[in-house]
């Protein structure tokens, strides 16, 4: 790395942005240099510096999902997105929002909570995610299939490139067609195109009340059969897990494979669900601490390994079983279909068997995280339309600037 | 500017799709040249294939023969999308009408791009299940349209529009590939490129088969119909529900001028001395769709609602919504010609957005109507005019032209569900700056299509298009007939 390279980025931004490069290792990788920008015209500034000098630049908000994806094929320049913490425009009665990217989901609940809105989301492994992070990762909790995912609340954004120029799409408001929406393209696409600087969502009312109950099982079977009872069951629901005995125990509740259910919405309503619940799992009573909590940050542990396998609701439990035989700690949500499977740590040869379960039933496995080793033996996403994304690759960032390696080759 | 095509490339079409489904003699191909729209063009050939292989075949054929494509459903498209602007090869999707699958345990359906959005709904409800997507074209809109435009309905206000509920697609790309774009499962790792084909209204790929996510119909279902003096009123209300803290799963409104229409045909209840009315919907367990409905009703009559009626049985539930449904339609009845829009503003700002819309019809000279999704703030102005009268096509233009800056001035989009396709090209510049546009453009030479599928369509500009709306429409104004 020639001084004079870095000196074209120190010359990009005012000086007062940079930061100790040592704090930012991916990987036990670190990079030359980092900053922390205040805007977004200095993310786009930083960004094309970095393109014309040949620089590999790696944009991070929380720093919670730096284990998703390929290991880094080089890492010049970090880029903290913590500057870009400013709430743009919140129109509580429109239930629309619009933030700048670094901000996060914490704070932005807390924004809402006062007028008594959220963004519906519970992403792993808990709310210090930086909502750039949560869309550029795409990671959903045990609320998808209930409710929408975080790219289907997102209403446009705008994204910083590595020509230096700043793109938006879609806009503020809640139903939009007006051209391709690149934003969803961004969402999910671990900033292979683009940094985004800021997102708009659609926000939801906060449910008036909301209760979890665990209903204990004497088999995973018994509980898959339970859950999907309940899925059909038109309960005020926001999350319905089947967690795996391990699993049960480790979110504080009894050792034995549960059902763990949220019910959310108005007073009524919940009660009403609660008596349907209790109907069909007599055994079934409030869940004590705060099991979700303890789930998603398993999900979010980047320590372990971690696996999500997508499946059909009705192969959920058998997902569970699988992924508990290969030694995880496993648990499912129906709605979405999502099994999650943590370890301390796993070999590639089970995970490409798993990989092959879940696309028997037209399903997907994805490594959430895992050793550098398993992430290089392993392509972490499986199958995909690979020449499509390097085309995409091709046009939105030719030179490579941004999170090169982490899709794939070059990507 | 059609292209002339050669003899050996509707030799090619018929290699590749078998004689009997390629029409290119001109009778036939007239019943091609429109959707919706008031924008025509005669395609140069129009094939109807039965397989992904066949359309494949299509587009090599294409490629060899430098003609462009334009997939096609039912052609109920209200922004030009399927209208051959520069000629070339329509590929009819009809034929590929069937239902492959509907797994219901796990609520998913596979289905053809050329199936029925009602007969999928038809299929479904048995099981208690449905697809979101309910435009009000539904009896005859395909599902790849509705996929291709990513289009919405009265229902989009709970459920999203199309997008949401699309798991997976097989595509024909630019280069006659095949591909498969997302899954079966929701939520597929890596890019989300299913998630950039819905709603690129035929300019990235045609879709051959599409995995869909399915919704269970609610236990209980309350729908409401509340009546007030003025749109002012109506829209009031509006926001005063969504504030509320109550989404409701729909949310119309119709106007007097339209309750006039619709209502002597349908005979739905409507009120003929109303200023506007709201159709209202919840759904859920009984024990919460009725504190809903309570709720849904203080802030109707807080906002000076005279009347709040409640249908309870399935017959009057249907005819208050075969109201809404037919109620575009019945236009055709009493105008010669209606020009339908489509914009978005944030909910908070429809009262003013409303005013301006009839003040400026008002001050045009031409009658207007309007039914449309108030819940999404999803505007359907419908402009009623005589385009035998000189010089009228164009004022409605020009007065549609005003409607959508009102839109976009109030911080709102120029298209909520029915595309950018032809017709909105030209406004594209209005929301979105060059970069953005480049930005778009570069997506779309991504897919390798920019020629080939669809030329002419969502992105400004394009080589051999026209510069925009008012000139492609020029072409075609003097002809009569009804243009939506």
């Amino acid at each position: 790395m020639t001084a004079a390279r870095l000196d074209t980025l120190r010359r990009a931004v005012p000086s007062d942005t940079e930061r100790a490069a040592h704090g930012f290792a991916i990987d036990a990788l670190e990079p030359a240099i980092a900053f922390s920008p205040n805007d977004r015209a200095e993310v786009a500034a930083l960004l094309h510096a970095a393109d014309e000098a040949g620089l590999v630049a790696v944009p991070q908000g929380g720093r919670t999902a730096l284990h998703l994806g390929r290991p880094l094929q080089r890492y010049d320049v970090a880029i903290e997105t913590r500057g870009l913490a400013r709430v743009v425009e919140y129109v509580p009665d429109d239930l629309t929002l619009t933030v700048e990217a670094g901000i996060h989901l914490d704070a932005l609940q807390q924004t809402l909570r006062e007028h008594g809105q959220y963004l519906p989301v519970d992403p792993p492994p808990d709310d210090h995610v930086s909502i750039g992070g949560l869309l550029a990762t795409a990671r959903s909790g045990a609320w998808r299939g209930h409710l929408p995912a975080t790219r289907d609340l997102l209403l446009g954004a705008v994204v910083a490139l590595p020509s230096g120029e700043l793109t938006a799409s879609g806009g503020r408001v809640v139903k939009n067609v007006s051209g391709y929406d690149l934003h969803r393209m961004h969402t999910g696409a671990l900033g292979a195109f683009g940094v985004i600087v800021e997102a708009s969502f659609k926000v939801a009312p906060l449910p008036a009340v909301t209760r979890t109950l665990a209903a204990p099982t004497a088999t995973l079977v018994e509980a898959g059969t339970l859950a999907l009872r309940l899925w059909n069951a038109g309960l005020a629901a926001r999350a319905l897990s089947v967690l795996g005995p391990e699993t049960a125990e480790r979110a504080g509740l009894g050792s034995g494979p549960t059902v763990l259910i949220e019910l959310a919405g108005l007073d009524v309503s919940v009660d009403r669900s609660s008596e349907l619940v209790r109907e069909a799992a007599p055994r079934a009573d409030e869940a004590p601490g705060a099991p979700w909590d303890r789930l998603r940050r398993l999900h979010g542990d980047t320590v372990a390994t971690v696996i999500r396998l997508g499946v059909p609701a009705t192969s959920v439990a058998a997902a569970i079983e699988a992924v508990r035989a290969a030694g995880c700690l496993a648990w499912g949500n129906v709605a979405s279909g999502a099994v999650i499977g943590h370890a301390p740590d796993l070999d590639g040869a089970a995970i490409e068997r798993l990989r092959a379960f879940a696309t028997e039933q037209g399903g997907f496995l994805q490594v959430e995280a895992g050793s550098r080793a398993l992430r290089t033996a392993v392509d972490p996403f499986g199958p995909g339309e690979a020449d499509l994304v390097r085309s995409l690759k091709a046009r939105f960032d030719p030179r490579g600037t941004l999170n090169r390696g982490r899709w794939m080759e070059g990507v | 500017m059609p292209t002339t095509v050669h003899p050996a490339f509707i030799e090619a079409l018929e290699r590749a799709v078998g004689r009997p489904h390629v029409l290119s003699a001109p009778e036939d191909l007239v019943a091609f040249e429109y959707d919706a729209t008031i924008d025509r063009a005669l395609p140069d050939a129009v094939v109807l294939p039965r397989t992904a292989e066949e359309i494949a075949a299509v587009v090599r054929a294409a490629n060899e023969h430098d003609v462009p494509v334009v997939p096609r459903g039912s052609g109920t498209g209200l922004a030009g999308g399927a209208v051959p602007v520069t000629g070339g090869v329509v590929v009819a999707l009809t034929r590929m009408n069937r239902i492959i699958e509907v797994d219901a345990a796990n609520r998913v359906a596979v289905v053809e791009p050329g199936v029925i959005n009602l007969a999928l709904q038809d299929a479904l409800a048995p099981l208690g299940l449905a697809w979101p997507p309910d435009p009000s074209s539904q009896r005859i809109c395909t599902v790849g349209g509705n996929i291709a435009n990513n289009s919405g309905g009265p229902h989009t206000l709970a459920h999203g529009s199309t997008v949401n509920h699309v798991l997976g697609l097989e595509v024909v790309l630019a280069d006659g590939r095949i591909v498969h774009l997302g899954g079966r499962a929701m939520d597929t790792p890596g890019v989300d490129l299913r998630g950039l084909l819905v709603g690129s209204e035929g300019t990235l790929g045609i879709v051959t088969q599409a995995t869909l996510h399915l919704v269970p119909v609610a236990h209980a279902v309350r729908t409401m119909l509340a009546i007030f003096d003025s749109v002012d009123a109506a829209s009031a209300a509006v926001s005063a529900i969504i504030r509320g803290g109550v989404i409701p799963v729909a949310l119309e409104m119709l106007d007097q001028a339209i309750i006039r229409i619709v209502e002597p045909r349908i005979r739905a209840g409507y009120p003929l001395d109303a200023g506007a009315v709201l159709l209202i919907e919840v759904e859920g367990l009984a024990e919460g769709i009725a504190v809903e409905a309570e709720a849904v009703i203080a802030a109707c009559r807080a906002s000076g609602a005279r009347e709040v009626r409640s249908a309870d049985t399935q017959p009057e539930r249907d005819r208050l919504w075969e109201a809404r449904k037919a109620g575009i339609g019945a236009v055709g009845a009493v105008s010669p010609a209606y020009y339908l829009l489509d914009g978005v503003v944030p909910r908070t700002r429809l009262p003013e957005v409303m005013r301006r819309v009839l003040d400026l019809s008002q001050a045009y000279g031409f009658a207007c109507a309007n039914i449309f999704h108030a819940g999404d703030g999803n505007l359907h102005p419908i402009i009623m005019f005589d385009p035998a009268l000189p010089g009228a096509t164009q004022r409605v233009l020009d007065l549609g032209g005003e409607i959508m800056r009102a839109c976009v001035d109030a911080g709102g989009a120029i298209t909520g569900e029915h595309g950018i396709g032809l017709e909105k090209r030209a406004y594209m510049e209005w929301v979105f700056s060059p970069a953005d546009l480049a930005a778009m453009e570069r997506a779309r030479l991504a897919f390798g299509s920019v020629e080939r599928f669809n030329p002419c369509k969502i992105l400004p500009g394009g080589h051999g298009c026209a510069a925009g709306h008012a000139e492609e429409v020029a072409r075609h104004a003097s002809r009569p007939g009804v243009y939506i």
